[in-house]
């Protein structure tokens, strides 16, 4: 096992943007955040935007709750280069989506229409899907401003693997021409476009809102309409965010860690990235055990037998621990695409609150 | 504990959920028939139940979809299959149920009231391994915002219904589940926080993965010599004593723990869920199971 440049200093300089996936638990906020701030002490200018961060994270890197959505976080102590800057910032979804409104609404009365819309007001909070497009949104505009040298992405957690990267299609999708001509135009307007089955689809939720009391329909022909004008806009934004995911310089990073359930979790997110054609950058076993002490010195030192005996059980009882993380490891390994780095963060031993406990969860990376 | 019909099993994501929710499922069963259900459509929970052992004859394994439950919805709203049918067909039906917020979340919990009523009726239980703590608890407060939306309506009859049965101890609790880490702790101290603000049921806190207790201050004192031993030997330690202090911090805040052993197995299998199983056998083995209603509910 070598020391991993590539997530170092090294190889991260070719790269403009790094996001972080995997499934629920694995420590992918941790990981984001010692990734970026490792680069930062490294002198670069970096960005690292969280979505559901865990409290004592917040309180390392200055982000408590209260505290506004951007943080400077301070460096100082860290033995940071010249030109280092580390920003830390939390996703506001409905502040983003508010801001994108604000910037494609073709006027004032629009953009009032949209944001006192009652399925907006709820669109934009409640609906699976949207908080990933605005963290896709927010990155663009992180992206445009120079002063940037890297941004590092941890992702929200996802209900299906790659809900996230495939957000701004699907946002599209529900913007797109078919759905909005349905509800948007008038009853008499081009009526000859429109299939049985749409027409059917009409009559029925109209039922619908009939019968669930939701009385929501005359609520989505408005919310459909006053998009009128900006879907060009959102198209635009849409395939600059395509583009940003699959440029060059951007890095995907997968990370899970060597536990039978979380390897199946991050094989369907290989299978599903490749279905999308985005190239996996790497893969991070997070809190890989340490390498265990030999059973021979046991028998070696000067000790009471009854204690020997329990070291022995220790050392048996974390041993198979290990097998079954080596075990876990292997079929992951068989998951990975030829080409793809797998890289370990060991297990740090306690649970990290400080920004040192960062930098060395970043620097003790290794390739496997 | 007196348990309800229906427990919601969920936690931080890593704590073990799926294997509580089979192992409680696999004890309740041996007194009950029991459903073993899951949220997420992938069947992964029912997979840790071993179709061999005799006992699971009594255990049916479900899995409940968003879109299942939208498809059963619409069925009974509309009683034509055919048209039922090709509005579920209809990309533009697809769009319009997307921007109705939380609906088919709804009807998620329609469905596990549907579930915990059926398992009073036949003196059954279910266990649902449910999402992580975060998902779990929107999924259990879309009901209220269901019924602002709908001010009158089927809707709005079905989830007033909803937040009876949430509220209701009989049919419906939470099991969460945690690890040896701070993060877990405080996750579910929240989670049971926001449990009491909803009205919901917390049954107790599942402490996952507790290593018995090996080594003493003073042994581990003597170990200095054999540095990575005496790591290792520090580590389980630690883990003890961490365990000590969340059913401290547990308790205080009224939420009733069970431990559960870490298995020091090189792998996990049915045989490893039936052997927690029997843990929580002993835990809930002395409660009488709550009486079957004669009520229709």
């Amino acid at each position: 096992m070598k020391r991993a440049a590539m997530l170092g200093l090294g190889e991260l300089a070719d790269h403009r943007l790094v996001i972080c996936l995997g499934p629920g638990g694995v420590g992918k906020t941790t990981l984001s955040a010692a990734l970026a701030l490792n680069a930062a002490v490294g002198g670069r200018a970096v960005d690292v935007m969280t979505v559901d961060p865990a409290p004592r994270l917040l309180d390392a890197l200055g982000l408590s709750a209260g505290n506004s959505a951007t943080q400077m976080v301070s460096l100082a102590g860290l033995g940071a280069h010249r030109g280092a800057r580390l920003r830390a910032l939390k996703l506001d979804a409905k502040m983003t989506f508010d801001a994108l409104i604000e910037r494609h609404a073709p006027s004032a009365v629009a953009r009032d229409a949209i944001l006192g819309n009652r399925i907006y007001r709820n669109l934009s909070t409640a609906l699976a899907g949207v908080a990933d497009y605005m963290a896709m949104e927010k990155l663009i505009e992180l992206h445009d401003d120079s002063t940037t040298g890297l941004i590092v992405l941890d992702t929200p957690p996802a209900r299906e693997a790659i809900d996230f990267l495939d957000a701004p299609r699907r946002m599209l999708e529900l913007l797109d021409s078919r759905a909005v001509s349905l509800l948007g135009v008038g009853r008499s307007a081009s009526r000859g476009r429109w299939s049985m089955l749409d027409l059917a689809a009409r009559a029925v939720l109209a039922a619908f809102d009939r019968l669930t009391g939701l009385h929501l329909l005359s609520d989505v022909q408005a919310f459909v309409r006053s998009f009128d004008g900006m879907y060009a806009g959102f198209a635009d934004r849409a395939a600059q965010a395509q583009a940003l995911i699959r440029d060059r310089q951007t890095l995907v990073v997968l990370v899970t860690t060597a536990e039978a359930e979380r390897v199946d979790q991050a094989g369907e997110f290989i299978d599903a990235l490749s279905a999308m054609g985005i190239r996996l950058g790497a893969v991070a076993v997070n809190r890989m055990m340490a390498p265990l002490p030999r059973a021979s010195t046991i028998a070696k030192a000067d000790l009471p037998a009854a204690l020997k005996h329990k070291l022995k059980r220790n050392l048996d009882d974390f041993g198979a621990l290990k097998r079954r993380e080596t075990a876990a490891l292997a079929q992951l390994r068989e998951r990975v695409p030829s080409g793809t780095r797998l890289i370990a963060a060991p297990e740090l031993g306690r649970e990290p609150r400080t920004l040192d406990d960062l930098v060395e969860i970043a620097r003790n990376l290794i390739a496997h | 504990m007196a348990l309800p019909r229906l427990i919601l099993v969920t936690g931080k994501g890593g704590t073990g959920k799926s294997t509580v929710a089979a192992a409680l499922a696999m004890a309740l069963a041996r007194r009950r028939p029991t459903t073993l259900g899951d949220l997420d459509g992938r069947g992964s929970v029912g997979r840790l139940i071993d179709a061999r052992a005799k006992e699971h004859s009594a255990i049916e394994v479900i899995t409940i979809t968003p879109r299942g439950e939208l498809e059963a919805f619409i069925d009974r709203i509309v009683p034509l299959r055919a048209v039922s049918r090709r509005m579920l067909q209809s990309r533009t039906f697809g769009y319009v149920t997307a921007a109705l917020p939380g609906l088919e979340a709804f009807l998620m919990l329609e469905r596990l009231r549907l579930i915990a009523g059926k398992a009073a009726l036949e003196d059954r239980f279910a266990v649902i391994d449910a999402p992580a703590t975060g998902h779990a608890l929107e999924l259990l407060a879309v009901a209220k915002g269901i019924r602002k939306l709908a001010p009158s309506g089927t809707l709005h009859r079905l989830s007033s219904a909803v937040e009876e049965f949430l509220i209701d101890r009989n049919r419906c609790g939470v099991m969460l589940t945690l690890t040896l880490e701070e993060l877990a702790l405080r996750e579910s101290l929240e989670a049971a926080a926001a449990l009491r603000e909803l009205g919901i049921e917390c049954i107790g806190a599942i402490v996952n993965m507790v290593p018995p207790a090996l080594f003493t201050a003073a042994e581990i004192a003597q170990l200095r010599p054999l540095e990575a031993h005496a790591r290792l030997a520090e580590r389980r330690r630690e883990l003890s004593e961490f365990a000590e202090r969340a059913r401290e911090e547990l308790e205080r805040a009224g939420i009733a723990v069970t431990e559960l052993p870490m298995l020091f197995e090189a792998a996990l299998g049915a045989e490893e869920v039936q052997a927690l199983s029997r843990r929580f056998e002993s835990e809930l083995l002395d409660t009488p199971a709550p009486e079957a209603e004669s009520t229709n509910r």
